[in-house]
């Protein structure tokens, strides 16, 4: 049976995609799916030094495309988890270096191999954007709770629609929890009333994303983090398992407690 | 006597755009047998093709391939025009002629008709009225049939209507409605709507809630004033009163 192959876009840049395909992509490995990550940002490669590997590049995307090499040579293998791999962008290229037929071919060649294939979109909605939703069939929108990114998204959404994209779900990353409830900050069902496409997860805010950046481990592999905690759950739903969602704020076992005593 | 015959036989065979179009795709068209797959027009503003109402997406690209490798020089980097009106096409099967057509021979879909008053413009990538663009107006705008847009419009989505317009969604920031007529909203307006774009002052706009940026009636633009909005407790009207935009919550 062919892979999923599901693109992770957004439109607006720095809301957490390069962050969602490094911890999904680790958290469906770790249920023992294969799964082959493509970074298709050229030029702005980054999901390789979020995955700590960017010293082991020796072949990229635009290589496999343009024939120098097998994709097999391309793709990285994780330092921990034998069945997760990557297949780096090209820096020193620029975006019209592949064509969306291309991605589409390359594409089926690895959901033909493997689980599941993620695909990180650059930020933008132009020639970047076009080849990496070219070979998908599933795409998720990643938005953070503010009023530019969600107009971003939603133009987004209108494109993948227009591109006869059907399975279109949302992440709502960053959301800090405090700030919604001293209506600072949108809430989810905000959020989604205003998008209209079903929810996947919500990423809580957290300082733990730089640091798991900056160190090339990505969240899910940590069992203490919160936010690594929502990506499995994630993870999980894409599998078609049934997660409940745990809402605007998971505070943990004490943090209920809390709740009824002081409410 | 032979060599009179020679000229006049190698001036028809020869592919000189400008050089009497249309005698040669005439003469193509006949020789085949019941209606051609596609029929190729030509006019003083470029080709239009016709699909044919029984033929198969499959059929009318291959057709086109076909047609385009025959006479490549002739269709080079030209213009069409897709008229719809007796075949309708998907969305995607649109794209995938559209692709064929650029792919063989570098040929531009410019417009694809959809009836015979309304077209889609792949350059401006919206919905125009043929008659808006000849620059004069045959009619009231009652006289035509509102354009009924099915489903929310998303930011970035640009519907230009000849007459009435209606929307079974919200319009959402980033999406502009222009009609010639009313702006009819089944939702929340929250994007631009232009109503009476034609210069009529008694059109109107009616949403369940009114939270645009802007709202536009014939040359009237109004803005949302500041601060919280009451909620309207069935629907909101936005018309011209005494020369201003004014909404009105029923």
């Amino acid at each position: 049976m062919a892979g999923k192959t599901i693109v992770v876009t957004s439109g607006k840049g720095g809301v957490g995609k390069t962050t969602t395909v490094a911890n999904l992509g680790t958290s469906l490995a770790k249920r023992k799916y294969s799964v082959v990550m493509v970074d298709t940002d050229i030029g702005l490669r980054n999901l390789d030094v979020v995955m700590g590997l960017e010293n082991r590049i020796v072949y990229n995307l635009v290589d496999i495309i343009e024939g120098k090499c097998r994709k097999e040579q391309a793709m990285i293998r994780d330092r921990k988890l034998p069945n997760l791999f990557m297949i780096p962008a090209a820096q020193t290229r620029e975006k019209n270096s592949i064509s969306p037929e291309q991605m589409k071919e390359l594409c089926s060649t690895l959901a033909a191999e493997y689980d599941y294939v993620l695909i990180d979109c650059p930020a933008g909605i132009e020639q970047g954007f076009k080849n990496a939703i070219a070979g998908a069939d599933t795409a998720l929108v990643v938005t953070t709770p503010e009023v530019s990114a969600i107009r971003d998204a939603d133009r987004v959404i209108g494109l993948l629609e227009a591109a006869m994209l059907r399975h279109i779900s949302l992440i709502i990353n960053r959301l800090n929890v405090k700030m919604v409830k001293k209506g600072d900050m949108m809430s989810t069902q905000d959020i989604i009333s205003l998008l209209s496409v079903p929810l996947l997860g919500v990423v809580p805010e957290s300082d733990e994303v730089v640091v798991s950046t900056n160190r090339g481990v990505p969240l899910a592999n940590d069992r203490n983090s919160k936010a690594g905690a929502a990506f499995i759950r994630m993870a999980a739903r894409l599998n078609g398992e049934n997660v409940p969602m745990d809402g605007e704020g998971s505070h943990g076992f004490m943090g209920r407690v809390k709740q009824l005593l002081w409410n | 006597m032979s060599l009179a015959k020679d000229n006049r036989s190698s001036t028809v065979s020869s592919e000189k755009p400008g050089q009497r179009p249309l005698a040669k795709e005439r003469s193509d068209d006949t020789s085949e047998k019941g209606p051609p797959t596609v029929q190729v027009k030509a006019d003083r503003n470029g080709f239009t093709l016709v699909p044919d109402p029984a033929a198969s997406l499959d059929e009318i690209v291959a057709f086109m391939d076909e047609r385009l490798e025959q006479s490549r020089n002739f269709f080079q980097k030209s213009e069409m025009v897709l008229d719809l009106r007796t075949r309708p096409m998907r969305t995607d099967e649109i794209s995938v002629l559209c692709e064929k057509l650029y792919e063989k021979a570098s040929v531009r879909v410019v417009e694809v008709r959809l009836s015979d008053e309304l077209s889609f413009s792949m350059a401006q990538k919206g919905l125009k009225s043929r008659l808006g663009s000849k620059g004069a107006r045959s009619g009231a705008p009652e006289n035509y049939a509102p354009l009924i847009v099915r489903n929310t419009c998303r930011s970035g989505v640009r519907i230009v209507s000849p007459s009435d317009c209606v929307v079974l969604g919200d319009v959402n920031p980033g999406a502009e409605i222009i009609a010639e007529g009313d702006v009819v909203v089944f939702g929340a307006l929250r994007g631009i709507a232009h109503a009476g774009a034609g210069g009529e002052r008694a059109a109107r706009i009616w949403a369940l809630s009114i939270e645009p940026h802007q709202i536009r009636i014939a040359d009237l633009v109004a803005v949302p004033p500041e601060g919280v909005k009451p909620v309207a407790p069935r629907f909101e009207v936005a018309e011209i009163q005494d020369g201003v935009i004014q909404v009105i919550c029923l």
